[in-house]
């Protein structure tokens, strides 16, 4: 039985969030970040005196240690940043240039989206390929918009925030490169939860939250780069090495694009969370899509409730997400909430392109998200009271 | 009476990343080192450099070569 922290007083939770923050955090996590804020408080690649150099050390040791759980040889090209929505940004905004062509899916959250919009007020082209009813982007059709005209990238999610959907990003990033372009991934729903070898997969960029499923802490982001993938650094200033009297931001990585005293007790704590998954995360990925399917099977035995995305036989990340023919969404959360204390997220899930795609953008959906601290009771009290909701409400 | 200082071989890097690097390298091979802060002498190079034995710097250089890691300045210093 793997350790699970107590909920806080005085509802428990049952947490089924985790598509938004993995909560609650292992114990090591929380003692990882507990011992960087009260034993390492040096600032790190600056000063030399032990506590610095110790702190140091840390975030070495962090580095490599993510590095080695997400298939990454070489720790240079793996980053830290503030977000994964920062170190999307740092590869749209560094790579693309006014007369790109970028080929992105109607999947994508915000945190791509955004940054095409302004991108595309720059003068890229920003040209959008249509997921099927499932939220499945089809490689072929990717390989027509690419092929219709010289492309700079192709950006697509690792996995879908909203339906849960795989998608085959393997097969694009052939197609991207047999184009000569770049292959960009949103990887913030499949940190973790899936098996991920950036060695293979043949991202040019691959970015990923480090606390949802990698468990770690708020505030820290992870951005893989392949040697040859060079954006233009988002933010410039202090890195303690290269020439402090040089105004140009270093060559050399990691520091060119990590400015700034970096997040110590955040990446101190998703070190712990990677050496945590390293041990455990083949179980937890199974009893992950046993829930998972208890759940989606679950919800279409209720009336009234259908479930967005793959059937139930297809994987998915561990992501359900439900709209009722007659309840609003955020009556469900609400009541969830404040009955069961059940936690899930209502809404457009900063992924209006996403429910646009599925049909569900005037209503939205209700989401929940399963992570490792989640259990069959968890999902059988949901359950109950999505039936419960259902009879009350017809 | 003065003592005769005695003399160390300082290793320099890129960033800091390289010299922890180093550090577990060359600490893995036996070698005596300590990080210290960067001497004026190899320029600002990286916050943190390597202090080691002189009779150690050829082979401690060639190892890091080897392994892919550039040392990018040298110098000397004395004890403190």
């Amino acid at each position: 039985m793997l350790p699970r922290p107590a909920s806080p007083e005085p509802l428990p939770t049952i947490y089924l969030d985790h598509g938004a923050t993995s909560w609650p955090k292992p114990p090591e996590v929380v003692a990882a970040v507990s011992q960087a804020l009260t034993e390492y408080g040096g600032n790190p690649g600056r000063g030399a005196y032990r506590m610095a150099i110790a702190t140091s050390r840390l975030i070495h040791e962090s580095r490599r240690d993510v590095a080695a759980f997400l298939g990454v040889s070489d720790a240079h090209n793996l980053l830290f940043s503030p977000s994964c929505t920062e170190a999307l940004n740092l590869v749209l905004r560094g790579l693309l240039k006014p007369g790109d062509r970028v080929v992105a899916c109607s999947m994508e959250h915000n945190a791509v989206a955004r940054p095409l919009f302004d991108l595309s007020q720059l003068g890229i082209e920003v040209v959008l390929v249509d997921a099927d009813s499932t939220g499945t982007i089809i490689a072929e059709e990717v390989e027509t918009a690419v092929n219709a005209a010289p492309t700079r990238a192709v950006v697509c999610q690792h996995a879908s925030n909203l339906t849960g959907t795989i998608q085959p990003i393997a097969d694009l990033a052939d197609i991207a490169h047999a184009a000569g372009a770049l292959m960009l991934v949103d990887g913030a729903q499949a940190g973790g939860h899936l098996s991920v070898n950036l060695a293979s997969l043949g991202a040019d960029a691959w970015a990923c939250s480090g606390h949802k499923g990698l468990l770690g802490p708020q505030g820290v982001g992870v951005l893989h780069l392949a040697s040859d993938c060079n954006p233009t650094p988002l933010v410039t200033g202090g890195t303690g090495g290269g020439s402090s009297a040089d105004e140009t931001a270093p060559l050399v990585r990691p520091d060119r694009y990590e400015a700034g005293t970096p997040n110590t007790p955040g990446i101190a704590g998703l070190g712990a969370a990677v050496r945590f998954l390293a041990t455990h995360a083949e179980q937890l990925r199974a009893e992950e899509r046993r829930l998972v399917r208890r759940l989606h099977e679950g919800i279409l035995d209720l009336p009234g409730f259908s479930v967005l995305g793959p059937d139930p036989s297809v994987p998915r990340v561990p992501i359900v997400s439900i709209v009722h023919d007659s309840i609003d969404v955020d009556r469900l959360a609400f009541a969830l909430d404040k009955r069961w204390g059940i936690a899930t997220r209502a809404g457009l899930h900063c992924a209006p392109w996403a429910h646009r795609t599925v049909g569900t953008l005037d209503a939205g959906a209700l989401r929940l998200g399963i992570g490792y601290a989640n259990t069959t009771d968890d999902i059988d009290v949901a359950l109950v009271a999505l039936a419960t909701l259902a009879q009350e409400g017809s | 009476m003065t003592r005769e200082p005695r003399l160390f071989a300082v290793l320099g890097f890129q960033s800091t990343h390289d010299a922890l690097d180093a550090e577990t390298l060359l600490g893995d091979l036996g070698i005596d080192v300590v990080p210290i802060p960067a001497p004026k002498t190899i320029g600002s190079h990286c916050g943190i450099a390597l202090r080691i034995e002189l009779a150690d710097e050829e082979r401690s250089a060639a190892y890091l070569d080897t392994a892919g890691i550039t040392v990018a300045a040298r110098a000397r210093i004395e004890d403190v």
